[in-house]
C-alpha cells in the first residue's frame, strides 16, 4: 500500500509518518508533497492508496487538490491533517469528498481510529 | 467576541501532545525581551486581520520546542541557546510549533485566530510587536520544562484591539 503525504512543512510531514508507525501502520511505501499541487501530481503519477493532507499550503491549499483528484474522476481516500478541526472545515472537507479530519495535535490512537476504515494495517 | 487567553494546564496539554514528551509548567515573570535577552514573537490575528494575540518565547524555549518537534538531538538547541540565535532547522520546526499552538486560542466561542507572522529569536523585531510583547494585563507566562531537553519561559498576551 502507498500513502501520500502532504503538508508544507517537514518536520510535519515527519510527524504524520512517525505516527502511522505507532499507530500500526508501519510499512507501507510514502510520498510525500510539500504542496497541493504537487499532491495532486503524485496522485496521478503513484497512485497512492490514501492521501493525508495538510489544509494551508502553498501553490494549492489541501482543499484545492481534493477537488481537483475528485474532479479527475480519482476516489482515493483523502484525509485532511491539518491545525484546525472547526465544524466548518469538516464539513467543507466532507463536501469535496474527504473521508476524515484530524486535528493537530494529534495522538497515534486518534490516527489508528480514522484510517482503520479506509486502510489496513501493515502485515 | 473575545479572545481566549490559555491557561497554563491548556499550554502543558497541548505541547506534551505535540512534542510527544512530558512538559512540566510553572508560572514565570513576564519575559522582558531586549537587545541583550532575544526572544520568538508569534503574531496571531483574527478574521478581520486585526492583531489580536502574541506568543513569546525565549531563546531556550525557542531551540527546546524546535528541536524535541523534530527529535532533533539536544545539542542541537544547546548550541542555539549558547550563540542566541535558532538555526534554520530550529526556526523551521518552531513555526510549525506556534502554528499548532493557534489552538490554544480557540475555546468556545472564542474568536477565531490564525498565525500571521513570527519574528525568529536573534532577528529584527518590529517596534510595536515589541511594545505589545511587554504589555502587562491579559497574558499568561509560564516556565516550561520540555523533558529531555531543558526549561524556558513562554508568555501569551492578548492585545487590544
Amino acid at each position: 500500500m502507498k500513502i501520500l503525504v502532504a503538508d508544507d512543512s517537514r518536520v510535519m510531514r515527519q510527524i504524520v509518518i512517525r505516527t502511522l508507525r505507532q499507530a500500526g501502520f508501519a510499512g507501507h511505501d510514502v510520498v510525500e508533497a510539500e504542496n497541493g499541487r504537487q499532491a495532486v501530481e503524485l496522485v496521478r503519477s503513484e497512485g497512492p492508496d490514501l492521501v493525508l493532507s495538510d489544509w494551508n499550503m502553498p501553490e494549492m491549499s489541501g482543499l484545492d487538490a481534493l477537488s481537483v483528484i475528485r474532479a479527475s474522476g480519482s476516489r482515493v481516500p483523502f484525509g485532511f491533517v491539518t491545525s484546525e478541526g472547526t465544524e466548518d472545515m469538516r464539513a467543507r472537507a466532507a463536501a469535496a469528498g474527504a473521508q476524515f479530519l484530524i486535528a493537530k495535535p494529534f495522538t497515534p490512537e486518534v490516527f489508528a481510529a480514522q484510517l482503520s476504515t479506509v486502510l489496513p494495517p501493515a502485515p | 467576541m473575545s479572545v481566549h487567553l490559555p491557561a497554563p494546564k491548556e499550554v502543558r496539554d497541548l505541547l506534551a501532545e505535540l512534542l510527544g514528551r512530558q512538559v512540566e509548567i510553572s508560572f514565570a515573570a513576564p519575559l522582558a525581551p531586549g537587545p541583550e535577552s532575544p526572544a520568538t514573537f508569534a503574531v496571531y490575528v483574527d478574521d478581520y486581520l486585526r492583531v489580536s494575540a502574541l506568543m513569546v518565547l525565549d531563546v531556550p524555549l525557542s531551540a527546546y520546542a524546535g528541536a524535541a518537534i523534530g527529535l532533533v538531538p539536544p545539542n542541537v538547541a544547546t548550541n542555539a541557546i549558547r550563540w542566541n540565535v535558532l538555526p534554520p532547522l530550529l526556526e523551521e520546526n518552531l513555526r510549525e510549533v506556534l502554528n499548532v499552538m493557534v489552538n490554544l486560542f480557540h475555546a468556545g466561542d472564542a474568536d477565531h485566530l490564525r498565525l500571521h507572522v513570527v519574528h525568529p529569536a536573534g532577528g529584527a523585531v518590529p517596534q510595536d510587536v515589541l511594545a505589545r510583547a511587554l504589555t502587562l494585563g491579559q497574558r499568561t507566562d509560564v516556565s516550561v520544562d520540555v523533558a529531555g531537553y531543558g526549561r524556558g519561559t513562554l508568555s501569551v498576551v492578548l492585545v487590544d484591539r
